[in-house]
């Protein structure tokens, strides 16, 4: 058998409409299986906000000089502290209490006169992880307000450029991936759902007495469950960008191409299970086989760079790994689909990988008796 | 004219308990169905009547022998075969949330023809359902639906699997009147039943098969008359039943 994947026959095309007008009819489920990536997309959306909380910084002011008032104001002026000035004795008890993150005490001799004047700095041990950060930060303020006071230049001043010219959180990072995630689950439990119902109700049987080749109804079922798939992709997107406020930085139609490939391969990989498993828990238990290594692999949570060097190249290989990072490109780097062809080329093997061994499973004497 | 040619026809499946040996579950049989014939296969369970038609569907591979539809090699010209007949399977569930006229739409699709739903819903008796579900109809309204759906691409030969079973009297001589009026405007059909009543009035001719081999076939007068005759010049007392029991023997199957 020649591969070849033409242009969708009228007989497809028309089968697929009908086959879509079938699927569109199963409401609950296209909206119930939406549910998991918006809760997902939203808990992220919150959890990693823009902003760095202010550290809670609790002053206690023992000098009176000028040179204290204006350094405590100083330390209030800037959006990295929360700053409240109170009794040593109180501010103790709500450091303790957490409700501080540290104390800072100015000496009685803090002026203008003083020459190494001890502060002294109040931290709850139990934080030192934030406190490693955290101290640093407060030292180098410190000194930019000596400086400030002391009238010197200082040597240099560092401004922090992002390169990539735009604010980018978690969530922006993660939606490309959780977007190439959800097409995968959507597209392989999609097909081999549906393949396995069918047998399981004496449809494919059915439609075997008819004159429908397999390559016929392979296609009509693969670009109706496309459309739905399409849909509910929009559906999260529009929502994260909207709602969420996720930017999508690359051209929108690169974007859609990727995922109507990636749909394709999934659809397709579907088509295999539904082929292979008899069962339903069987559908189940293989395509978990092939969807969970892709979830912790594929770089859809994190980077492929972060796991360890022996499983990289493997990682790169799985087909949701060149969706998801051309994904990502697109949407979070703004790249055109002429700077990914490594992406590119990788999702066109599996897509005609996918595509042969579907065609090739799907045997109809086979699958529907 | 035979429009069903079935020469040797033999299926055979390893033995559950012993793969590397077969057991023939039609094992050599040899048929001729003449076109604008009701041709009936009788049978205990397990006698190979099923199979046997799926064979001459395309369903289940030929192991051996052959069969020809219309004059076209069941074996090397499945979907050329396929085009030509219409099939009711014994089971007969379909796609969820999808009207009668809506599945009848796409059965036509699949064999590339425009179907009037209207028209094959009228004539299997359920217009007043075209929108219904198949899931809401009753036992013999599914068993009509499933023949409208088998009448899309206006077969020459329907096979029809055991297509009363499980109906109530009402719903099977209202199924009898519907292949009646279909073989009435010259469609051949070929169906299975265990029904003796329906074997004897509705089939033309039937044939009897047992273990896997075909053990008589001739119209339903003549059998009677050959194994369940009464005595000479006395009416005809014995009927299809009779004749069954004899071949086949009284003992239960399953």
């Amino acid at each position: 058998m020649a591969f070849e994947i033409n242009m969708p026959t009228k007989l497809q095309l028309h089968l697929s409409n009908v086959f879509l007008k079938i699927f569109l009819r199963d409401r609950q489920s296209i909206f119930f299986s939406l549910f998991f990536p918006i809760i997902f997309m939203t808990v992220f959306g919150f959890v990693n906000s823009d902003e760095v909380d202010p550290i809670k910084l609790g002053i206690v002011n023992n000098s009176s000089s000028v040179v204290a008032n204006d350094f405590t104001q100083m330390l209030i002026d800037n959006p990295l502290f929360n700053v409240t000035t109170s009794e040593e004795s109180l501010l103790r008890n709500e450091l303790v209490e957490g409700n501080q993150t540290m104390v800072l005490i100015l000496p009685q001799d803090f002026d203008a006169l003083s020459d190494g004047a001890q502060l002294q700095l109040l931290v709850d041990a139990a934080q030192l992880q934030q406190l490693g950060l955290i101290i640093p930060l407060l030292e180098q303020t410190l000194l930019s307000i000596e400086r400030e006071f002391r009238n010197i230049e200082p040597m240099f001043t560092l401004t922090i450029e992002d390169v990539q010219a735009r604010s980018q959180r978690y969530l922006d990072f993660l939606l490309p991936g959780l977007m190439a995630f959800t097409l995968m689950q959507l597209s392989i439990a999609g097909s081999g759902f549906n393949i396995v119902e069918y047998r399981r109700k004496g449809i494919l049987k059915r439609l075997f007495v008819t004159p429908i080749k397999p390559r016929d109804f392979i296609t009509a079922i693969v670009l109706a469950r496309m459309a739905i798939v399409l849909i509910q992709l929009s559906v999260l997107i529009l929502f994260a960008v909207l709602v969420l406020n996720v930017s999508i930085v690359g051209n929108f139609f690169s974007f859609y191409f990727i995922i109507i490939l990636g749909t394709f391969i999934f659809l397709c990989l579907g088509f295999c299970l539904g082929s292979v498993a008899k069962t339903q828990q069987a559908v189940m238990a293989v395509g978990n086989i092939v969807i969970f290594p892709q979830i912790f692999l594929s770089g859809v949570f994190y980077p492929i760079e972060s796991m360890p060097e022996l499983i990289q190249p493997i990682a790169k290989l799985l087909p949701l790994s060149f969706v998801s990072t051309a994904m990502r490109e697109i949407a979070n780097n703004g790249a055109s689909l002429l700077s990914i062809t490594p992406s590119l080329i990788g999702i066109a093997v599996w897509f005609v990988i996918a595509f042969v061994l579907a065609t090739r499973m799907f045997v109809w004497k086979e699958v529907a008796n | 004219m035979a429009i069903i040619e079935v020469t040797d026809l033999a299926k055979k499946y390893p033995l559950p308990e012993n793969k590397s040996d077969y057991f023939y579950a039609v094992d050599g049989i040899s048929l001729r169905i003449d076109a604008g014939e009701i041709f009936g296969i009788l049978g205990p369970n397990g006698a190979g009547k099923t199979t046997t038609l799926e064979m001459l569907e395309g369903l289940v591979d030929i192991d051996s022998g052959s069969a020809t539809i219309d004059g076209i090699d069941v074996a090397s010209h499945p979907y050329k075969v396929k085009k030509i007949i219409g099939v009711q399977l014994q089971a007969n569930e379909y796609f969820d949330n999808v009207s009668l006229t809506e599945l009848l739409i796409l059965f036509g699709a699949l064999y590339e023809r425009e179907v009037d739903a209207a028209d094959l819903l009228s004539k299997v008796n359920l217009l007043d359902k075209a929108q219904a579900k198949p899931g809401s109809l009753s036992g013999g309204q599914q068993q009509r639906f499933s023949i409208a759906c088998a009448l899309v691409n206006n077969p020459k030969v329907l096979f029809l699997d055991e297509p009363t079973t499980g109906l109530d009297p009402q719903a099977k001589h209202n199924l009898w009147d519907l292949v009646r009026e279909l073989n009435k405007a010259g469609m051949t059909i070929v169906l299975t039943t265990h029904n003796m009543e329906e074997a004897e009035s509705l089939c033309q001719r039937i044939a009897i098969m047992d273990h896997g081999k075909l053990i008589a076939e001739d119209t339903p007068q003549n059998l009677i008359l050959k194994y369940a005759a009464e005595p000479p010049k006395a009416p005809l007392h014995g009927n299809i039943e009779d004749v069954f029991l004899a071949l086949t023997g009284h003992g239960l199957r399953d």
